[in-house]
């Protein structure tokens, strides 16, 4: 009993250790969309990072939100100031799982990814259909999703909300490289 | 022992579980660049009340300004509607690059033409960065208001002041910023042998943040060597900011109906009371077109 406790330790610990089972993306782009009567605004930020693990199917998202780029630069202020408030809330974060996830298989695959979507420090559930490619040793997501605004305690005054859609949609759009450590 | 080691194991296991998740966004905080970012806008606007605030606009945006002062004159009953006097100061403003605006205005009461340049040297970083936003204000008004005074030298040079301005400015923290501005004002128009051509001034401004989108302003400017042939004042103001995307409205209580940097800062000729003449309300609006889509390379 000892020994088999000993050798799944160990096994834990080289597989915890090892970093080849994880591919990393650097420049994924994120980008949401609200579409009124009033008025459409885009916004899209090509710096968010991602890691998945194969071993736990586990999938991480982090961006800045103040890397969101606005078709008015203005925009990018007003979002950052007054709606984000990216000086407390200076991230977006998302921690979840790809379901029933096969990293061996070549081609495309459409998953769903399940986990908490954290963003001016509120957490939601999320489950995003994600299409998963793999050409040898890089992967690509794409899928889009959408949200309530109000679910994130926005703060949006009451003569500007018909200027904002009760509903963003997201696009997402992140490409894998095997991740070496430094 | 049977117990134990399955316990343990279990241990182990969660243990290592909890490593797997936490250590995927730990791993992205390591790949992120460690630089601190830079600060949000300590203003927003680009004056703080009558004064220029340390805020330039991004590229290719022009600034539609028009300012307004309404005031009483000290008559008991007057014919009137609504106010007695009034003010009014246009001005367009464009964002040459993200760091350098020219602006030019004119005004109805006073006469003056001005234009100025305003160029942002330096912009504050979150955390242990660069601790201030500083930016740099010269402008040049033209005084074209009759001289009946036959004596007064009134050449094209004479009627030109020249103001400039270090503006110093300080977001402590999401509510509250802090500006600073040492001011020289160099004008000529109609003084006399005992005042000064070169005024020296300290202003400092404050922004409280009463919501997300409406913020308490304060102004004042302590003039050092102020002109000795009149009485003047010290330029003081207290206002309410609101921001509405596009359009940014800024509503303000003041002793100065002037609202160029020279005047208002040199001959402001009442005190900050509640009897006409000298309590003047303002009104600016400012309206931002983007010229330039940012989205698009």
């Amino acid at each position: 009993m000892n020994k088999v406790l000993l050798l799944l330790t160990t096994l834990v610990l080289t597989l915890s250790n090892d970093s080849s089972d994880k591919v990393i993306c650097r420049q994924g782009s994120v980008s949401f969309f609200s579409y009124t009567s009033v008025e459409n605004i885009k916004a899209q930020n090509n710096q968010v990072s991602s890691i998945i693990d194969f071993e736990s199917s586990k999938i991480a998202v982090s961006m800045l939100m103040n890397a969101f780029v606005f078709e008015k630069a203005l925009m990018r202020e007003h979002f950052n100031e007054s709606y984000i408030e990216s000086d407390i809330y200076p991230k977006a974060t998302f921690e979840g799982e790809i379901l029933d996830f096969e990293p061996a298989m070549e081609g495309a695959q459409i998953r769903i990814v399940k986990g908490l979507f954290t963003m001016h420090g509120v957490a939601e559930e999320l489950e995003i259909k994600t299409k998963i490619e793999k050409s040898g040793s890089t992967f690509t997501l794409t899928g889009s999703f959408e949200t309530l605004v109000e679910s994130y305690d926005i703060n949006i005054p009451p003569l500007l909300a018909g200027n904002i859609a009760k509903t963003i949609s997201v696009d997402f759009r992140f490409e894998y490289e095997p991740y070496e450590e430094k | 022992m049977k117990k134990s080691s399955c316990s343990l194991l279990i241990l182990v296991l969660l243990w290592s579980n909890g490593v797997f998740g936490q250590d995927l966004l730990n791993l992205l905080e390591a790949e992120q660049k460690d630089e601190n970012q830079y600060a949000p806008s300590a203003f927003m606007m680009t004056r703080i009340a009558f004064g220029h605030s340390t805020e330039v606009r991004p590229q290719n945006v022009l600034d539609v300004f028009v300012a307004n002062r309404f005031w009483n004159t000290p008559e008991e009953s007057t014919q009137s509607f609504v106010a007695d006097r009034m003010s009014s100061r246009i001005a367009l403003e464009y964002a040459i690059s993200d760091r350098l605006t020219f602006g030019a205005g004119a005004t109805t009461f006073d006469g003056l033409f001005d234009a100025h340049l305003k160029y942002r040297a330096a912009l504050q970083r979150n955390g242990d960065g660069w601790p201030i936003t500083l930016t740099l204000f010269q402008n040049m008004s033209y005084d074209s208001s009759p001289i009946a005074d036959q004596s007064v030298s009134d050449d094209f040079s004479d009627r030109l002041s020249f103001t400039s301005q270090i503006l110093v400015s300080k977001r402590f923290n999401k509510n509250f910023s802090l500006q600073l501005a040492p001011t020289l004002v160099n004008r000529s128009l109609g003084l006399s042998a005992a005042d000064p051509t070169s005024i020296f001034a300290l202003g400092a401004g404050v922004r409280y943040k009463l919501g997300p989108h409406v913020s308490f302003v304060s102004e004042y400017y302590q003039v050092f060597n102020p002109l000795e042939s009149r009485t003047t004042f010290d330029p003081i103001a207290f206002g309410v900011n609101w921001e509405l995307g596009d359009l940014m409205l800024q509503f303000m209580l003041t002793n100065s109906w002037f609202m160029v940097e020279d005047a208002f800062i040199t001959r402001t000729p009442n005190n900050f009371n509640f009897r006409n003449p000298n309590l003047n309300f303002g009104f600016n609006a400012t309206y931002v077109i983007h010229f330039k889509n940012k989205l698009k390379k």
